[in-house]
């Protein structure tokens, strides 16, 4: 775990939220990505002896406060995802920009269709096509991210 | 990936599933809420920030946007004043044609200015209206003024973009008139009424008669010759007195005529002002 990496870290999580809670028009607030989790993807993917599995807890706390569901739904779907992207890291370190945006799309898919199910069962859920606006636009955030990330010194297996 | 990874996810999820049917249970967890709530606080105050700036901009927005309101407000209200005028340019225009197809064509063959009455002056002992035309329109002292139905009087001030016209109904005005049917000379004088005008120095043996039309005769070069000025309406010799006693009702409508006519003609009006005054006052 390097200090250096766990302030970046910090400070892009702290972005993320920031964009996350960012007031959108409705036309386009239906394809608001999934901020936070593209951040922590690229946490995990980036300094994975950083951030493991202990971010899913303070993020996914902090996701349930901003997004007013019941405590504890994005703790479960954030240590699902960083689970998955641990396990994927390997292989998306020698994907292209492309793929990795495949992946990305699966993840943030995945995510999206965990929550769907989690507030089914406890509550009644908008409309499951609310699910595909933010996975298909977190696709699309995903490489600047990346790259905005690489500029800083953030770098693989810190 | 670490160790046993898979069973601290398990766990991780598990305590998660746990927390959520605690939330849903037990109201303690609210205060697990609001300490995210605080620790996320900063985040969504930095994301007000644009939408902040953004009401910022658009207060200011909103100000030139009411002033852009009013001033289309404005304009619109303008060119409807601006319609107006220009229908009541199009119905001045109008009525001068009209005008000088019923005051007896072959008088009229002098140039006219279209004119309004703007006010009328508030001295009962005169009897004398302002016009909206000035020097800057070419009017000039002495100059007559006609309505649709005869003589009204005569340019007695002018500044640039108004006059004064002394009827001929004032009791300082005069103007020398003829008997239409027989050309007998004479002067009607005004008396202050508005209906009322007399005819002074009519010999008693005069042919004259009720009904009698008075065109101006064009004498002393301040009115063109041939308008209609009065019809004669009462006419009285008296035995033992040396002229006849003779009123006239003026042909003008001068109570009534908001739309006048300026002459311009050849050798009528043109007085120096020094002499007009004197002939006025």
């Amino acid at each position: 775990m390097s200090i250096q990496s766990l302030i970046i870290g910090l400070l892009a999580l702290f972005f993320g939220f920031v964009l996350e809670h960012l007031p959108m028009p409705d036309l386009i607030g239906w394809f608001q990505p999934l901020w936070v989790l593209v951040v922590v993807t690229l946490l995990v993917f980036q300094a994975p002896r950083t951030f493991g599995l202990w971010l899913a807890v303070p993020a996914g706390l902090m996701l349930d406060a901003e997004h007013a569901t019941l405590m504890g739904t994005h703790v479960f779907t954030m240590a699902i995802h960083i689970f998955l992207v641990q396990l994927f890291f390997r292989r998306m370190e020698v994907f292209n920009l492309f793929q990795q945006m495949g992946v990305v799309l699966v993840l943030a898919l995945l995510h999206q269709l965990l929550r769907f199910w989690l507030a089914q069962v406890l509550f009644d859920y908008p409309h499951p096509i609310d699910i595909w606006g933010p996975a298909l636009s977190s696709v699309f955030v995903w490489p600047w991210v990346f790259a905005l990330l690489r500029l800083t010194v953030l770098r693989t297996h810190t | 990936m670490p160790a046993y990874q898979g069973q601290r996810t398990l766990l991780v999820c598990l305590l998660a599933l746990a927390l959520m049917w605690a939330d849903q249970n037990y109201s303690i967890v609210q205060t697990l809420r609001f300490a995210a709530g605080y620790v996320l606080y900063p985040a969504q105050q930095a994301a007000l920030i644009p939408s902040s700036i953004a009401g910022w901009f658009s207060e200011l927005g909103t100000a030139r946007q009411d002033l852009l309101d009013e001033n289309r407000q404005l304009s619109a209200r303008n060119l409807v004043l601006e319609l107006k005028a220009q229908r009541l340019a199009s119905l001045e225009a109008e009525n001068a044609e009209l005008r000088e197809l019923l005051s007896a064509s072959e008088q009229v063959d002098d140039k006219v200015l279209v004119t309004t009455v703007v006010a009328i002056d508030p001295d009962p002992f005169s009897q004398q209206v302002l016009i909206n035309k000035g020097s800057e329109n070419g009017v000039f002292i002495g100059q007559p003024v006609l309505d649709a139905y005869g003589l009204l009087g005569q340019v007695v001030d002018v500044l640039p973009f108004s006059s004064k016209v002394m009827m001929i109904a004032d009791s300082n005005h005069a103007i020398p008139v003829q008997i239409n049917r027989n050309g007998v000379r004479a002067i009607a004088t005004g008396t202050g009424a508005l209906d009322q005008l007399e005819l002074i120095y009519v010999p008693n043996t005069a042919d004259i008669k009720e009904g009698d039309l008075l065109v101006s005769s064009g004498l002393g070069g301040r009115y063109p010759r041939g308008y209609p000025v009065a019809v004669v309406d009462r006419v009285e010799h008296q035995a033992g007195q040396m002229f006849a006693s003779v009123t006239a009702r003026p042909s003008a409508h001068l109570d009534r005529s908001r739309l006048l006519l300026l002459v311009f003609s050849q050798g009528a009006g043109k007085v120096p002002s020094k002499d007009l005054w004197k002939g006025a006052r």
